[in-house]
């Protein structure tokens, strides 16, 4: 009742004109930086910080946010139409958003991105609202062990987006993990693979391999197929049906929630919430094995998962005065020079500024769907551009993108190396897809293992002795040894259950007619 | 602030010769012209992406420096991250003749070349201001049984596998630093400590809060907000002083520990600056420091005013930088006279 009331006070902050102009202004900028490829919600905030200065405290928190979710959502709209993510967040949606793009189902895929979104942030929001004051205990809850067993749960994902041959899939992961492990050791401060240059004490750039690996390696694919290919001009309607809606129900309900709870994980965030919301449900989706391909769910599942996560890593922020993400630490920044310290304090010293900006999340969400339903078709028009157009604008954007993050021209020739790679892996079929995951959970298991036995004095059992990692571990097993035991079974049925594929064939030749516009 | 040892007053002297014969040399062209003034707008260089402590310092400096009207040109806050600093450090070294081009800087500018991570330090760049400064924290969760900072010292004499400490940065970086220079002074031996490292201080007080390490160490403004709440609770600050944000919490000298540590924050140029260069910036960041803004905004910050202009500055570097050699040297992360 008390947080009823509370919150209609949050929506009188967040519908004063002067906010709601403030939303609209920060979504759609968000918006289009974000959509930028390389561009992500940090480079975006960053822009945004100038401005945001000299703003009232609420405004600008109001409309910083509002960038925020805008590049997140930005982002994807680029993963599906370039394949070339923005945002880490959105290399997930590429998987499956890319190949619906190409089918001519670009605007299907928009729509989908935009309401998984939509879905994914309110969920957020709404469980912000309720449980924010407990989720702090949540957030504080996982320690080293139970990080690792986080980070080892996510990699089994590797299994399902390795594509027909296991082992390249496997050797792609492996490559991600020891590019993860370059620059300065967290834990001894030694320097690892950096070969004496000092651009790679920090490591490797995400930004800069995923681009790479897909957008450089697409450039050079569409290269080499000389205009053969590619991207299908045609369009269908955007509009999904109820069946499509049914479909794509589930996962993102599944995502939001998810979503939601990795990213109150301080260092988790929006990223790991991607893969973990895209690997859970083509495990249990039954036409999994057509993820990959063009499978709506596969854009809906890590959509609803980061735009949930984006909100979900305001709660550490917020209730504790820890940043949950490089993204919220930059906020955190930002908000400190404007006078107001976020953390156990705000929810009672500054209850208008905390639910004015909950309330202006959902408002923002609001905005970001009213705003970006209309403009899918103008955005998906970005693929009738010729391809000589386009191609040279991919390159321009990417490295753009990359130089801006650092301002070096190091990074420009990691980009260029890192596509050349992610071209030979194509041609030879190693999937991309599990070397960025390894890239992602590969330095963040290393050191949460390390950091795990340090406090344990090199005793092992401290990852079964914690509930949450014994528990994640367990998953672990069960989800490694699960497929086994569904192949013995069906291999004890007899060959005729090696069948089992036609239906999801089916289903998909009958969505590749329904999208025909 | 350091403890003085004859060692650090020798190299205090000795690079101050080497300071004296570098801004004889380095004023050819700009001598004889009255007071130096910059003729093209000013460049602050952040060693870091946006968003950190060198970047908050660039851009507050920045904004006072343009509103209160200090300055005739522009100032352009130029963010070169990367290698922890020493990307930005190699770029300032390398144009000597930029007299424009300044960068913010704090105690990394002599640990990472300490521990092998940047060929420059701060030997190689023109001391221009001290200007802030804020201590470090020693944190314990709310129901921990360790009360006191003595009570920890005690238990870490017992067993040092009993307390592990967390930190928000790498060994050797500023959290190490400070952990083990304070309990080496209470006694113990450093190189037992448990510490284990995190991405940020705010990731190490959140483990601190759920219970999975028994202390952290941590900026004094950083940690306010969980000590007001109540989640953790300081036995200690490394200032001389106590510090503005926790007013309550005792100095490790008053706990018995003869050792402070300060984050200090100034901005240095390139090597070889005339000292009619080193004046105006003198003057210009003097003033910036009385401005209203200024001051409100390093409050909300949680800095405290440290100034001391170019010569102090420079002693005070050799000094710190001395300080921490020794300090690393006993946790035996760097050979004896490394890096000196």
């Amino acid at each position: 009742m008390e947080t009823l009331q509370q919150m209609g006070a949050g929506f009188g902050v967040a519908f004063t004109p002067e906010n709601l102009l403030f939303v609209f202004i920060g979504v759609l900028a968000g918006t289009v930086i974000g959509i930028l490829p390389g561009l992500g919600p940090m480079s975006a905030i960053a822009l945004m910080i100038p401005i945001a200065f000299g703003m009232d405290p609420t405004t600008a928190i109001i409309m910083l946010a509002g960038v925020y979710y805008g590049a997140i959502f930005g982002g994807s709209t680029s993963s599906i139409l370039l394949n070339a993510p923005g945002v880490a967040g959105t290399v997930a949606t590429s998987f499956d958003g890319y190949p619906m793009a190409r089918k001519g189902a670009a605007g299907k895929a928009l729509a989908i991105a935009a309401i998984a979104s939509f879905t994914g942030g309110t969920v957020g929001v709404v469980l912000l609202m309720l449980i924010a004051p407990v989720l702090s205990s949540f957030a504080v809850s996982f320690g080293p062990a139970d990080y690792f067993a986080l980070m080892v749960l996510g990699l089994t994902a590797v299994v399902t987006l390795g594509g027909r041959n296991i082992t390249k899939g496997l050797i792609a992961a492996v490559v991600g993990v020891m590019v993860s492990l370059v620059g300065i050791d967290s834990q001894t401060a030694t320097l690892r693979f950096t070969f004496g240059m000092p651009e790679l004490y920090e490591g490797v750039k995400f930004l800069i391999v995923a681009l790479g690996l897909f957008a450089l390696a697409e450039v050079f694919s569409m290269l080499a197929r000389r205009g053969a290919g590619g991207a299908d001009g045609s369009m269908s309607s955007l509009r999904l049906n109820r069946r499509e809606l049914g479909r794509i129900a589930g996962p993102t309900g599944r995502g939001s929630i998810l979503g939601f709870f990795t990213g109150v994980l301080p260092g988790a965030g929006a990223t790991v919430a991607s893969f973990l919301s895209y690997s859970m449900e083509k495990r249990i989706a039954k036409d999994g094995d057509t993820f990959g391909s063009g499978n709506p769910k596969g854009v809906a599942a890590p959509e609803a998962g980061n735009n949930a996560a984006a909100v979900g890593s305001f709660v550490p922020m917020l209730t504790l005065g820890v940043p949950g993400s490089g993204t919220t630490a930059i906020l955190l920044g930002a908000l400190l020079v404007l006078g107001v310290t976020p953390g156990p304090m705000m929810l009672s010293e500054r209850p208008e500024m905390f639910w004015g900006l909950v309330a202006s999340m959902y408002v923002g969400n609001i905005v970001l769907l009213v705003l970006n339903l209309p403009l899918i078709p103008l955005f998906a028009k970005v693929l009738k551009t010729p391809r000589a157009v386009l191609i040279p604008l991919v390159v321009v954007f990417c490295v753009v993108g990359v130089y801006g993050l650092s301002f070096s021209v190091f990074d420009l020739w990691l980009l260029l190396g890192f596509g050349v790679v992610g071209y030979l892996m194509r041609q030879n079929g190693f999937p991309a897809a599990p070397m960025i995951l390894g890239l992602i959970l590969g330095s963040m298991m290393e050191r949460s293992m390390r950091q795990a036995l340090q406090i344990s004095y090199g005793d092992w059992t401290t990852f079964v002795t914690s509930p949450y990692s014994a528990a994640l571990l367990g998953l672990t097993v069960v989800v490694l040894v699960w497929p086994l035991v569904k192949r013995l079974r069906t291999g004890a049925k007899g060959p005729a259950a090696d069948g089992g594929s036609s239906p999801d064939g089916a289903e998909k030749a009958e969505e590749d007619t329904a999208t025909r516009p | 602030m350091f403890r003085a040892r004859p060692v650090a007053v020798a190299a205090a002297l000795a690079s101050l010769a080497l300071a004296a014969t570098a801004c004889g040399t380095g004023g050819g062209q700009q001598t004889g012209g009255g007071p130096w003034k910059p003729d093209r707008p000013i460049e602050i260089i952040a060693p870091a992406a946006t968003g950190g402590g060198w970047d908050t310092l660039a851009r507050t400096s920045g904004r006072v420096l343009e509103e209160g009207g200090l300055v005739d040109e522009p100032v352009q806050v130029v963010n070169k991250p990367g290698g922890g600093g020493s990307i930005g450090w190699a770029y300032v070294a390398q144009t000597p003749d930029t007299p424009t081009r300044l960068f913010v800087t704090s105690p990394p500018i002599s640990l990472v070349p300490l521990m092998g991570g940047s060929v420059y330090d701060h030997r190689d760049f023109t001391p221009i201001a001290r200007l802030a400064t804020e201590y470090m924290v020693y944190l314990v969760p709310e129901d921990s049984p360790i009360e006191s900072w003595g009570d920890m010292v005690d238990r870490l004499e017992e067993d040092p596998r009993q307390v592990s400490i967390a930190g928000g940065s790498s060994p050797g970086s500023m959290d190490h630093v400070a952990l083990a220079g304070a309990v080496e002074a209470a006694g113990i031996d450093p190189t037992s400590i448990n510490y284990v490292p995190f991405d940020g201080g705010g990731e190490a007080m959140t483990q601190a809060v759920g219970g999975h390490v028994d202390a952290v160490v941590t900026g004094a403004s950083e940690a306010a907000g969980l000590v007001e709440s109540g989640d953790l609770r300081p036995l200690a600050v490394s200032g001389a002083e106590r510090a503005s944000t926790l007013p309550d919490t005792p100095t490790l000298q008053e706990e018995g520990v003869d050792f402070t540590y300060d984050i200090w924050r100034g901005v240095m140029g390139p090597p070889d600056m005339t000292d009619e260069q080193v004046a105006y910036y003198e003057g210009l960041f003097t003033d910036m420091t009385e401005e209203e803004s200024w001051k409100q905004q390093t409050e909300a910050l949680g800095w405290t005013d440290s100034y001391m202009d170019s010569e102090d500055f420079g002693e005070f570097l050799d000094r710190s930088s001395t300080d921490s050699a020794e300090i690393l040297t006993t946790i035996g992360l760097i050979e004896d006279g490394e890096g000196r």
